[in-house]
């Protein structure tokens, strides 16, 4: 891979070539919603289900499983030979999940394949944080308040949980760049207006036009609720395999073409070399050179989306416009599916389709390129989602097979 | 003294003892590297620009400017509903420009601030209504006329 300048604040991970050796043959969605009184086991068993079916697959098929057990409760390879009924050994991975796990998990699978350690690996990742709110102290930003720098530095001044970290970022990023509350607008009602046009989203009955956004209160300035993610229950998983082997399934393979992942040195919010930057930065320049492939190619995006600032932020840090012009392009250019220059989030994303950390993303990019979405971009032949957790990144290139 | 709980600091941990022992005598400090003088935030076990280990908590003029801040009007955690609404932000340091410092801002009406505006560091009582312990943090204004 040629040298990249890259600044001094991260890295890259060192991936291998593995572009065009797996692709994603199946793909499947739980139903996502409200609190629902589900478990994240029965969340992700029947998102696995529907994957294996999609894939023209039998459970006894899947001789691989990844996951992320850092994350909440997650399916593993016991439940998967409980719930489905195979006795087999499974070829297991915690490289999984969604977040970041969901745009690298092909890549391990890649290798895992190659190596003959297993034919077909589905990676699932489930969430019950709408039922499971009202018990979770702290929610989503018990962690951060846990971390002893964070908990004496951070918290005794309120600069906790995350809507906090990250109005702050955006109002550095309107100092900065000029950035408006209209740029930022533009990206939530373009993930609403996509997400009202989607049957599997939570925010299907609920259209925001961008007078109503500016209308709405601070959550915390800049930021309002509608700048958020969702809380929701939900999952979803993909089934992987040799292009070979994909090539004899039903539908049309989303080859994996390049994989990047990259990090940040320090692992705090305040701290970060570049205050209004991702590790995109360090992760999506890996992915491209390994696809072959540039900004300019790309038919659709998907970009974990936890607030308007990161969709933002990411479009800038991936390259598809020059660093502080992505507020300018978001609202000129357009994210839309249908005449956006960069049709981004076109199932709503974490704003407004469902809370599944990023699992969601792929399977959007997966029915793109099959051309089976509800907000269908014409004749989409390669599609990114980019995966994203502070101070990590990561990208996935996939493409359409011939 | 036996750490009062979130979301009051542990000024008793090691790793941030003499940033919380200075704001107690009304001053900021902030680690510095023995060997080559650097300042070092968040404490590091060894400076980040040298890698020399013995580093000294000194005291900085806690002067700087405005890097950028949230207005919080209803309390995102409940335990700082008493103090809403209010300004958790950053600050860079006069000395080092890489020495970020989360604060709250006081002494300002929001809507007047202004990205790298400078400020100065006040120091403040810090409590919580249902929590025992008190701490004096220090906070940041801007400097009128600055
Ligand atoms: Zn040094």
């Amino acid at each position: 891979m040629a040298a990249m300048n890259l600044p001094d604040w991260g890295k890259a991970e060192a991936f291998d070539n593995v572009s065009g050796q797996v692709a994603i043959v199946g793909i499947g969605e739980a139903d996502h919603s409200k609190a629902s009184g589900r478990t994240t086991h029965d969340i992700a068993e029947q998102a696995i289900a529907r994957a294996i079916a999609d894939a023209g697959l039998k459970p006894g098929d899947v001789d691989g499983i990844m996951f992320g057990p850092g994350v909440g409760d997650q399916f593993d390879e016991k439940l998967y030979r409980e719930r489905f009924g195979v006795e087999h050994e499974l070829w297991v991975s915690h490289q999984g999940g969604g977040v970041v796990w969901a745009a690298t998990a092909p890549y391990h699978a890649a290798r895992a394949i190659r190596e003959g350690k297993a034919t077909t690996i589905v990676n699932v990742f489930s969430v019950a944080w709408a039922t499971q709110r009202g018990s979770m102290t702290g929610g989503p930003g018990q962690f951060h308040a846990q971390e002893q720098f964070k908990a004496n530095l951070e918290v005794p001044f309120g600069w906790f949980p995350q809507p906090v970290y990250f109005s702050t970022i955006a109002r550095r990023h309107m100092g900065q760049y000029g950035t408006t509350p209209e740029q930022l607008g533009a990206i939530a009602v373009s993930a609403r207006r996509h997400a009202n046009r989607h049957p599997g989203a939570v925010m299907r009955e609920k259209p925001l036009p961008l007078e109503e956004y500016l209308a709405k209160p601070m959550l915390a300035d800049p930021l309002r609720v509608e700048d958020c993610c969702l809380i929701s229950d939900g999952g979803a998983a993909y089934v992987m395999t040799s292009i070979e082997r994909a090539r004899d399934l039903p539908h049309t393979p989303a080859v994996v073409a390049g994989v990047g992942g990259g990090r940040t040195d320090s692992p705090y919010w305040s701290q970060q070399g570049d205050f209004t930057a991702t590790p995109q930065v360090f992760s999506a320049p890996g992915a491209f050179a390994m696809a072959g492939v540039t900004p300019a190619d790309v038919d659709i995006l998907t970009l974990y989306d936890p607030f308007t600032i990161v969709t933002l932020m990411q479009i800038e840090d991936m390259g598809f416009c020059a660093k502080g012009e992505g507020g300018a392009f978001c609202e000129d250019q357009g994210l839309d599916f249908d005449g956006g220059a960069l049709p981004t989030n076109t199932h709503g994303g974490m704003l407004s389709h469902a809370y599944v950390l990023g699992i969601s993303h792929v399977v959007e990019v997966v029915h793109q390129l099959r051309g089976t979405a509800p907000n269908q971009v014409t004749d989409a032949e390669i599609g990114i989602y980019g995966g994203y957790s502070g101070h990590r990144a990561s990208t996935l290139v996939l493409r359409r097979d011939r | 003294m036996k750490h009062p709980g979130f979301p009051l600091p542990d000024t008793s941990w090691e790793p941030t003892r003499g940033f919380w022992e200075g704001a107690a005598a009304s001053e900021l400090r902030i680690p510095r590297c023995d060997a080559c003088g650097s300042l070092n935030w968040y404490p590091p076990p060894a400076c980040r620009h040298c890698g020399g280990e013995a580093l000294t908590w000194r005291a900085v003029s806690g002067r700087g400017q405005l890097f950028s801040w949230s207005h919080v009007t209803r309390a995102l955690f409940k335990e700082y509903a008493s103090k809403a609404p209010y300004i958790p932000g950053i600050v860079v340091l006069d000395e080092d420009p890489r020495v970020r410092l989360v604060t709250l801002l006081v002494d300002c009406n929001p809507e007047g601030l202004v990205v790298d505006e400078p400020v100065e560091c006040v120091f403040r009582p810090l409590s919580f209504s249902e929590i025992e312990g008190e701490v004096i943090a220090p906070m940041f204004r801007p400097i009128q006329g600055g």
